[in-house]
């Protein structure tokens, strides 16, 4: 019972100390003292928002090929049967499957020098998702739960992590939770989009519901006057928050029937294509980070037919959510990142698969400042080493933090009072950025 | 262990020995005549009275050492009274067996006129197997929060620990046997439950060391792993001596095949080839190595500096080479043994911190030499009195129960200034206690688990959607048992979870087969039907105040069913349904 771990608690409870907060409203409103404390976090809330930055995870869980989706190698034997498209970059090619990501690779950086040593689903997840390898001392926060913390909108009546799809392909708890920094940094999950979140549709009408609540307000009294006190008064302000959350018209953000046809068409009707138009609503309503999955990737088996169709399903959404993004204008304030946990063996198997392979892989970085329409690092002929500037996973932590405007450095404690750097090590990978 | 529950669960010291006596009691008799059999259970029942002052006895002495270190700081400088019947029934009911007393219970209890009853109630609900249910769960979570094995497919490998803590703890094992059996396992974790610690660490000997020091010793060595410790005493040697007791240790599939489903704890005391060592596709550790190295951070890719078994507590070490068996039995041996003082200190400031609502050390799992307890007198001697009674967890609940700081009224978490231990403290209850009192208050059975994965896998954190109603409370409710208790938090998942889930709505319906619609059609009066659904969700009566609000609220309605739906819903979506105060 320490005094940090107390201010610490605080510091949670509100989302955003107050002194800090200070630095962000002009000097009169907060001067005045005529606003109280929540009119101003609603007041500035788009101005804490970090001018409305938002991230965008394309979680490809069981780890996608690299030959067969961003870095093909026709030609070697490495390479397989995969046919190559051109893209408008010189000498830049993506697997055939992708020609509509291939139009759109002025969007895109491809940074084909991922390299990393786990090789196992589950750490490998972790590590992707945390920059830490899972512990059981800390549990380290996912990097969802650290954006929504750090830039989310303290004031929204929904969370600023919703996460959809995450029980299909990696094990959702490989993907983490908020750990250290507490459940106000949980992901909202959803099974997949077009659903309402768990929970959310009344069981009764809403008058009768609000006649619960007042009932249930009333009846709190007397506990909390024989010792209760801070269990009822924790416990009104959750209940408000969840009452406020199944109320809220921004509930609409969840609703895909809101939606113009036309642009239902342009994502396409496949689960992947819902979830990805789900996330720019999601977006648009204030949400900071959404993280989407899609597989399984682990095409131990079958590697190219499995590939060509998962291609077939990411192709389409993932180039409307670039365009759509951009119409509105939001993708200079939107980074979207497409990554598995590792890449597959340039060796084929004798199943026609590709086994798990960290050495050398490709994640792909758009929107949110970055530098499309270029490629970052290399892989050998054979893609079985990084020939040319390596890039591990902390530095492409970093450089989504660069992105977010996040400190990278800034520490969190652990329950223990170990202080924990939101990524430890590696450097911004600065050419990603125009 | 129900037939005699009464008449001798005071034995206490040797409670698991009396077991095997039971049992030898019983062969006897079926060799000789009732005549035999009764002197044998007279002999046992005459130890039971004995023994049965012996908790009352430690708690007194206990009460007094703790006044000597933290007095009582109100203007009266003396105890408030202690709580009523009621509560204290409701208290101890979750504590012990982790469900509320049925409104039956809350009246036989309030109207026993017998000064011992708190006693005797007690020793009733350490009799009762849900005791073992209680206290399993607690430890499983205590182990499986912190896993690092994740693989969905071998999950199901480490939901024998449930089962295991479960019959362990209503044998009441000595505690330093669980932990020696945990230290100590092998085979295949689908048979055995013990050896799900190992398995939860993926067999890899620098986790093991830090879980087995942070579970069983207090001792958070594991922040000397890659330099010597910030603010502890701990050098990173230390640390890697205790990883050297299991570098032989794996975990691997008992069949290697595609699509293995289970794992096995596998020790090897010969060299196993490198090329064997490493199967495509994993980095799992399928072979130990013969000896641990530490690993020099200035040359990460050298294989490091050999290190020998040292146990740091006691000082014990064994050369290298030794085996495995030897290895982790030895091991064993030294933490439980009486002078390694963390062992036993360990223990009960975590059941003192769960049963009071405050540790002597917060959080529960960091009590190492650079700590400072709150009273260290009071706790040197409650852990010497465990040690004494050879490790017996009925005794310390016994005990710990009878103090006086245990019957005190609830209040709020202290403030880092306030003064420590003048009352218990609240405390949220875990997943699963919420989720047995709800089927519990609103009479359902629990739905059954839809395909996939076997019933008995009750793991926190498995992270499957659409899983049964019970892995979803887990879900939304579970929390990390061994975290300090300021973090853990409500959520917005919880509160929708009561709110709106369609089990909860289901069964909190006044119509049908339910609870509700069965007190509805008997019970005319409304206030008595209030009282009724106090008792049953709060284990407590209504207030006068609390009364008048329901039977206006009613009259408002003016619809039976519809009022009285409302209020269960109010009362089972209170903060006081989901505290044990």
């Amino acid at each position: 019972m320490s005094f940090h771990i107390q201010s610490d608690v605080s510091i949670r409870r509100s989302g955003l100390r107050r002194r800090d907060f200070l630095k962000f409203i002009p000097g009169a409103a907060a001067a005045t003292g005529l606003l109280s404390w929540q009119d101003l976090l609603a007041a500035n809330a788009p101005a804490l928002r970090k001018a409305g930055k938002a991230c965008i995870l394309l979680w490809m869980g069981g780890g996608p090929s690299q030959f067969e989706t961003f870095d093909p190698k026709p030609g070697h034997s490495n390479g397989g049967d995969t046919k190559t498209i051109k893209t408008s970059l010189p000498g830049v090619e993506f697997a055939d499957s992708l020609p509509l990501l291939a139009k759109s690779v002025d969007d895109l950086c491809l940074i084909r020098s991922m390299s990393a040593k786990e090789g196992q689903h589950p750490r490998a997840t972790f590590l992707m998702h945390t920059g830490y390898l899972p512990s059981p001392a800390v549990k380290y926060p996912t990097f969802g739960s650290i954006v929504a913390k750090e830039i989310g909108d303290p004031a929204s009546e929904i969370p600023s992590f919703v996460r959809i799809g995450a029980g299909q392909g990696a094990n959702a708890s490989a993907m983490g939770s908020a750990g250290i920094l507490g459940v106000d940094y949980d992901p909202l999950a959803l099974t997949a989009a077009g659903r309402p979140p768990e929970n959310t549709a009344l069981s009764t009408d809403e008058k009768r519901f609000q006649r619960r609540l007042g009932l249930l307000d009333r009846l709190q009294g007397d506990y909390a006057n024989h010792g209760g006190q801070q269990e009822v008064g924790d416990h009104q302000k959750i209940y408000a928050q969840a009452a406020r959350l199944v109320l809220s018209p921004k509930m609409t953000g969840f609703d895909l029937d809101k939606e113009p046809q036309k642009v239902k068409d342009l994502y396409g009707s496949s689960a992947f294509g819902q979830a990805c138009l789900l996330a720019r609503r999601l977006v648009e309503t204030g949400v900071t980070f959404v993280e989407i999955s899609h597989g399984p990737w682990d095409t131990h088996q079958d590697n190219f037919n499995r590939t060509r169709t998962l291609n077939g399903q990411i192709d389409q959404p993932i180039a409307a959510l670039l365009a759509d993004l951009k119409s509105r204008g939001l993708l200079d304030s939107t980074l979207i990142i497409w990554t598995g946990e590792f890449g597959r063996t340039p060796r084929i198997n004798p199943n026609k698969g590709r086994d798990h392979f960290p050495r050398a892989f490709t994640s792909v970085l758009a929107g949110g400042g970055i530098k499309g329409g270029q490629v970052i690092g290399a892989t050998d002929e054979g893609g079985e080493a990084v020939k040319d500037r390596p890039v591990s996973v902390n530095d492409l932590l970093r450089t989504a933090c660069h992105s977010l405007s996040i400190d990278a450095d800034k520490q969190n404690m652990s329950s223990i009072g170990r202080p924990i750097k939101i990524v430890d090590g590696g450097e911004v990978v600065k050419e990603a950025f125009a | 262990m129900h037939m005699h529950s009464h008449t001798s669960t005071g034995v206490s010291r040797h409670s698991y020995d009396r077991d095997q006596k039971k049992a030898q009691a019983m062969s006897i008799q079926k060799i000789c005549n009732r005549f035999a059999s009764a002197v044998v259970l007279g002999l046992l029942s005459a130890v039971g009275l004995w023994a049965a002052e012996d908790p009352q006895r430690v708690a007194a002495e206990t009460d007094r050492l703790l006044r000597e270190e933290v007095p009582f700081a109100s203007a009266a400088k003396k105890a408030p009274p202690c709580i009523d019947d009621e509560r204290f029934l409701r208290r101890v009911s979750l504590d012990i067996i982790g469900r509320l007393p049925t409104p039956e219970e809350v009246t036989i209890f309030a109207l026993d006129p017998s000064p011992d009853k708190r006693t005797r109630i007690v020793n009733k609900l350490l009799a009762d197997l849900r005791y073992g249910e209680n206290c399993g769960r607690y430890w499983r979570d205590v182990i499986m929060y912190r896993r690092t094995e994740e693989r969905l497919q071998f999950i199901g490998s480490m939901a024998t620990i449930e089962p295991y803590l479960i019959e362990s703890f209503n044998k009441n094992k000595p505690w330093s046997q669980i932990a020696t059996e945990f230290i100590t396992a092998t085979g295949n974790g689908s048979e055995n439950g013990n050896c799900a610690l190992i398995i939860a660490q993926q067999g890899r000997p620098e986790e093991i060391a830090a879980e087995i020091s942070r579970i069983f010793l207090g001792v958070q060595i594991q922040c000397a792993q890659c330099h010597d410790h910030p603010t502890d005493s701990w050098k990173r040697e230390q640390f890697h001596e205790l990883a050297a007791f299991f570098p032989r240790v794996a975990t691997r599939p008992p069949q290697i095949q595609p699509m293995a489903r289970e794992l096995m704890v596998a020790a090897l005391d010969v060299e196993v080839p490198a090329s064997r060592r490493r199967p495509i596709n994993n980095t799992m550790r399928f072979f130990g190595t013969l000896e641990h190295h530490m690993s020099d951070p200035k040359e990460p890719q050298s294989e490091g500096k050999l290190m020998q078994p040292v146990f740091f507590a006691t000082g014990d070490a064994l050369p290298t080479g030794t085996k495995d068996a030897q290895r982790r039995g030895k091991l064993a041996e030294w933490i439980t043994k009486k002078d390694n003082p963390f062992f036993a200190k360990a223990f009960v400031n975590r059941l003192w911190a769960e049963l009071t609502g405050e540790g002597f050390y917060e959080p529960v799992d960091d009590i190492g030499p650079d700590r400072h307890a709150t009273a260290p007198k009071t706790l040197d001697f409650l852990a010497r009195e465990f040690t004494d009674h050879d490790y017996d967890v009925k005794w310390l609940l016994r005990t710990i129960t009878a103090t006086e700081l245990y019957q005190l009224p609830s209040g709020p978490r202290r403030g880092p200034e306030d003064p420590p231990m003048q009352q218990n403290v609240a405390q949220r209850l875990r997943a699963d206690q919420i989720f047995d009192n709800l089927l519990l208050v609103l009479e359902a059975s629990e739905p059954p688990q839809p395909g996939f994965l076997p019933a008995a896998v009750n793991l926190p954190n498995v992270g499957l959607r659409g899983g049964r109603p019970r892995s979803q409370f887990m879900t939304a409710f579970g929390y990390d048992p061994s975290s300090h208790r300021d973090e853990v938090q409500s959520s917005i998942p919880q509160a929708l979870t009561l709110m709106n889930s369609p089990l909860v709505a289901g069964t909190l319906r006044g119509s049908g087969n339910t609870m509700l619609a069965r007190k509805l059609a008997e019970i005319h009066d409304d206030s008595a039907l209030t009282q009724e659904l106090f008792l049953r969700v709060l284990g407590r009566e209504a207030s006068q105040s609390e009364l008048t609000t329901c039977l206006q609220f009613a009259k408002q309605i003016n619809n039976r069913t519809e009022a009285f739906e409302d209020i269960l819903w109010s009362l089972v979506n209170s903060a006081e349904f989901l505290h044990r105060s």
